[in-house]
């Protein structure tokens, strides 16, 4: 077998279940579902689940098209706007408002509460700020997923350094600290780098995802209500921090280079626990922490991704149901594996702590606990349109004599007049 | 003589005006519908606000081109930057063009090869070249900055420094494309008659003065249509921008017509960026009066 | 120094200045193919050219992740409709708007000229929402309209436009003698007449068409009707981050075909630009 399915091909199979009927069956239906996984792991999860629907469901085939996390929200937008919109996708929580006050999102509310046994109140209420109103629901957050530390254990312990999660117990895994680390363990003779940002991504599509974590452990924010803080000294201190890392220590994979933790090239990366199915074949050990304590304490923080339907699909009542089975008590269980559930029910019980085969117990309440603690990224109305006006400031960052908090200005007076 | 027996209805004249209209026809009405509807439409939704995550748009007149113009910075930025792209690579273009021609249009041994090389990238997908270089240029690990430390030179992060990165798109569009126009300059020489060169060779020409007495001035019809081809092509680039710099850093490398995609498709501000059509459509229209009024004083 | 020992420096400066200047557009083939035969890790590891183990993995692996065969055949069945489709049209028209005398020709032909520069980007937007009513959304319909009506297939009719005009009328003249009708004369006389500058203009807009990249982006949605060049940019692992090997194998792929044909094919193709007179 190969690595690589073909993407975006995982067809559930329901053609046998209708065969003998085949005259009198009504014509199958596809439903179409946009992801940015392309995950074997993951797509092969996402299709089990699209098998049980066929249970109540038999005529009625999933489709699970990958689009590239980059071009994500892009290429979606592309297809409703061309009257080809998809059923049901994911949709991250910076495009949520957007997509909201857009009306591109079906109100499943409905639906949601008459099925039978889903219990819809087991849901944690933090957790759907960002996907309900009062009488509407608009999505269903699937992956409440705290921002982590990966490490290389080999590394650190080739180094003969204490790991994180051993500075977790003592009370010492601090940004301060990770920058030290960083530092320590870049090779550069052997191509190692001390820390690889998001994905790699963290200089582009990623970029907030890079900053927020470390602007929040500083005790400042991106913006509150329509006032930005990014141009805070707390905020500048956390992006000095960084920048020293990439420029001053050269410790962290810089924009245009790659290192790879995946593949054993940097020695620390900060991600989500749905990576862990990237570590499958890793040739190397590996641990995880969570996020560093900053000046201002514990700053967890959390990406949320929800399963939505979409206002002008075709299948609209289908996607509906699809989307009450897909995170119904038994799913959502199902995909805690690898994305942190909002169900309470599931977060509670001890097969929590025990889904993910690959990661030890003790290190999976780092999640459970981020999950507790943590803070939603930032995201708002306009945040397609804020992101193009934040882009080029961001990318003044990125060089060596950079001027942090004069950047950090100028970023927030563009942004400003559209928050 | 049949033609007229077939058809006593019609004169010669009028038959004639029927076949020619029958013989645009296809390419007419396909032009209509495809680029004249749009292109009308293109100045009415430049008028509008319009969102097209929402689908609703609402007339707002000028505004889009007063933000544009008088608002909003990067509109100049980009402008700067599509002149300072066309500013770069024409004359690179066309001088790099003309100088591989002129070394390659006699066929000495070796050129026939040197054609085929100089010319491979233009058959080359646009896509594949720019994700070829996007790796040879990357800072450290980069071909190009390895092959630079060889003469103990530290090469910039090509990509991502605003100054380069403008510099290598331009760079490798050139290596792109200069192969097309190489081969419509040799075309050309080639049709220069051999006696002019040897009639001035006689009466003591140097190579130099050969050149710019003689070939020089026959190759001006080529190098005006190269020189329209080059400029025009320089202002749409597309593909090397997206997938090499994404327009970036800071902006530096975002041209008119990345900008009109990114701002129509990505940021959803349809009614603005069809308000940028228009102004690429203006910058273009200005272009082709200037190139025809250039060709009518030749003659 | 005598005349000879002046021309063997002049020509060792000229080899050695072509072959300076070749680097840069050999290296990247070269590069290409070693990346393309590489594993995924060491596409970057080593900076050596050879690769230290030799991947043939790395083809097969590019038809499993995406189908890449299919993709390369809508590219090419695309660019093979596209260049016919535009050779009839074009000819047709370049050669009524030469030939024919006909009230508004002129009209005809100052308004094509003007759109001659027209990129596609300023009318993208309307196309759009045009193809979405048209119901041509995610197919390849509008890859192929747009490029036979848009500026190159405006461009296409010009430079027939410009072949017609230098051919020598007698012939033509003979075969209306001879009781064959407009378009007879068009068709049996004048298109054979006219074979470099079909084969120029075919390369053109072949080559247009087989790079399209704005289009596909924005019209095509499904994996299997993408073109080569959306293929070619769509090698992203999990996380849209590239598959270099993969990425670089199918780059190979996609280019190798193309040149062999175009070294094989060379001398034509410069021979006709050539007798194209394609210049204005």
């Amino acid at each position: 077998m190969s690595d690589f399915v073909i993407k975006r091909l995982i067809y559930s199979a329901a053609i046998s279940a209708s065969l003998g009927f085949a005259a009198n069956t009504a014509i199958a239906e596809e439903l179409r579902f946009t992801v940015w996984t392309g995950s074997e792991a993951h797509l092969q999860m996402l299709g089990e689940i699209a098998d049980s629907f066929t249970a109540t469901h038999p005529d009625v085939t999933v489709r699970f098209d990958t689009i590239p996390f980059g071009d994500y929200v892009q290429k979606i937008t592309l297809q409703m706007a061309g009257g080809n919109p998809p059923d049901l996708g994911w949709l991250l929580e910076n495009s949520a408002p957007a997509f909201v006050e857009a009306g591109a999102l079906a109100d499943v509310a409905e639906t949601l509460k008459s099925t039978d046994g889903y219990d819809y109140a087991d849901f944690s209420q933090p957790a759907m700020g960002l996907w309900e109103t009062s009488d509407a629901t608009y999505g269903i957050p699937f992956s409440t997923s705290p921002f982590l530390i990966y490490f290389n254990k080999s590394l650190y312990d080739a180094a003969d350094l204490e790991t994180p999660d051993q500075r977790v117990k003592d009370g010492t895994w601090t940004w301060e600290q990770l920058r030290a680390d960083a530092k320590d363990l870049r090779d550069a003779s052997s191509g190692i780098w001390g820390f690889e940002t998001f994905d790699g991504q963290g200089y582009g599509s990623r970029v907030w995802h890079t900053l927020v974590p470390i602007i929040r452990a500083y005790g400042g924010s991106a913006w509150e209500g329509d006032s930005c803080k990014l141009d805070s000294s707390l905020a500048a201190q956390a992006v000095q921090l960084f920048h020293d890392m990439v420029y001053a220590d050269g410790s962290t994979v810089p924009p245009g280079e790659q290192g790879d933790f995946f593949s054993g090239n940097a020695a620390l990366t900060m991600t989500q626990i749905s990576r862990v199915s990237k570590l499958s074949e890793a040739t190397f050990e590996w641990g995880l922490a969570p996020l560093p304590f900053g000046p201002a304490g514990d700053a967890s923080t959390v990406g949320q991704a929800a399963v939505v339907a979409f206002a002008q699909g075709k299948h609209k009542e289908l996607a509906a149901e699809f989307l009450a089975h897909m995170t119904n008590k038994e799913n959502v269980a199902k995909m805690a594996a690898f994305f942190p559930p909002a169900r309470k029910s599931v977060l509670e019980a001890n097969s929590f702590l025990t889904s993910n085969a690959a990661v030890a117990p003790e290190q999976m309440t780092f999640v459970a606990q981020g999950i507790e603690n943590g803070s939603v990224l930032p995201s708002h109305q306009r945040f397609p349109q804020i992101e193009a006006e934040a882009r080029p400031n961001f990318d003044a960052l990125w060089s060596k004599d950079a001027d942090v908090p004069a950047t950090l200005k100028k970023l927030c007076s563009s942004i400003s007049p559209l928050l | 003589m049949s033609a007229v027996r077939k058809g006593p209805s019609l004169s010669l004249k009028t038959r004639e005006a029927i076949t020619g209209w029958l013989f645009v026809s296809p390419i007419l009405t396909g032009f209509l519908i495809f680029f004249v509807g749009p292109l009308i439409a293109v100045f009415y939704y430049s008028t509008t606000e319009w969102n097209l995550l929402s689908q609703q748009s609402r007339f707002v007149g000028m505004a889009n081109y007063v933000d544009a113009l008088t608002r909003n910075e990067t509109f100049w930025d980009v402008l700067v930057n599509s002149l300072v792209f066309a500013a770069g690579l024409v004359p690179l273009n066309m001088a790099m063009a003309l100088g591989l021609a002129l070394a390659l249009s006699k066929s000495r041994p070796g050129a026939v090869f040197f054609r085929t090389v100089f010319f491979a990238p233009v058959i080359t997908s646009a896509v594949a070249w720019a994700i070829i270089w996007t790796f040879l240029l990357q800072h450290e690990s980069g071909a190009v900055n390895q092959g630079l430390s060889i003469f103990g030179i530290d090469g910039p992060n090509w990509l991502h420094e605003p100054d380069w990165a403008m510099v290598s798109v331009i760079f490798t569009r050139v290596l792109k494309t200069v192969g097309l126009n190489m081969i419509l300059y040799i075309a050309a020489l080639q049709s220069i008659p051999r006696d002019y060169e040897e009639a001035a060779r006689l009466e003591g020409a140097n190579g130099w003065e050969i050149f710019r007495r003689i070939t020089w001035p026959l190759l001006a019809p080529t190098t005006l249509v190269i020189m329209v081809i080059t400029v025009v092509g320089s202002l749409k680039v597309f593909d090397h921008i997206y997938l090499m710099t994404g327009g970036g850093p800071q902006n530096g490398t975002m041209v008119l017509a990345f900008y009109i995609y990114e701002q129509g498709f990505k940021f959803f501000n349809t009614g603005y960026a069809a308000a940028l059509a228009v102004v690429l459509f203006a910058l273009i229209l200005m272009l082709t009066i200037v190139q025809m009024l250039l060709k009518a004083s030749r003659k | 120094m005598n005349y000879r020992t002046q021309q063997k420096i002049t020509r060792i400066c000229w080899i050695v200045g072509l072959c300076a200047l070749a680097i840069p557009f050999v290296f990247p083939f070269l590069w290409m193919l070693s990346g393309a035969l590489k594993g995924q890790t060491d596409v970057f590891a080593s900076s050596s050219l050879v690769p230290a183990k030799i991947h043939w993995s790395n083809f097969s692996e590019v038809f499993a992740y995406q189908p890449f065969a299919r993709q390369y055949f809508n590219s090419l069945y695309i660019a093979i409709v596209v260049t016919i489709a535009t050779l009839f049209i074009s000819s047709m028209a370049g050669y009524a708007l030469a030939r024919l005398r006909f009230g508004g020709s002129a009209f005809i032909l100052l308004v094509l000229v003007s759109a001659l520069m027209m990129p596609e980007e300023v009318t993208i937007i309307p196309n759009f929402f045009l193809m979405k009513e048209l119901g041509l959304m995610n197919s390849h319909m509008p890859l192929i309209l747009l490029p036979l009506f848009g500026s190159q297939g405006v461009m296409a009719t010009f430079l027939m436009r410009q072949y017609f005009l230098a051919l020598p009328k007698e012939l033509e003249e003979a075969g209306r003698m001879d009781g064959l009708s407009r378009f007879g004369v068009y068709f049996k006389i004048a298109l054979p007449l006219s074979k470099p500058a079909l084969s120029a203009v075919g390369i053109i807009t072949f080559l247009f068409s087989w790079n399209l990249f704005l289009e596909p982006l924005v019209f095509v949605n499904d994996i299997e009707l993408f073109t080569l060049p959306l293929a070619l940019a769509n090698f992203t692992d999990t996380y849209g981050l590239p598959l270099w090997h993969l990425q670089l194998a199918a780059t190979a792929l996609a280019v190798i075909p193309m040149l062999i044909v175009y070294v094989l094919a060379q001398r034509q193709i410069v021979e006709s630009f050539a007798m194209s007179g394609v210049k204005g």
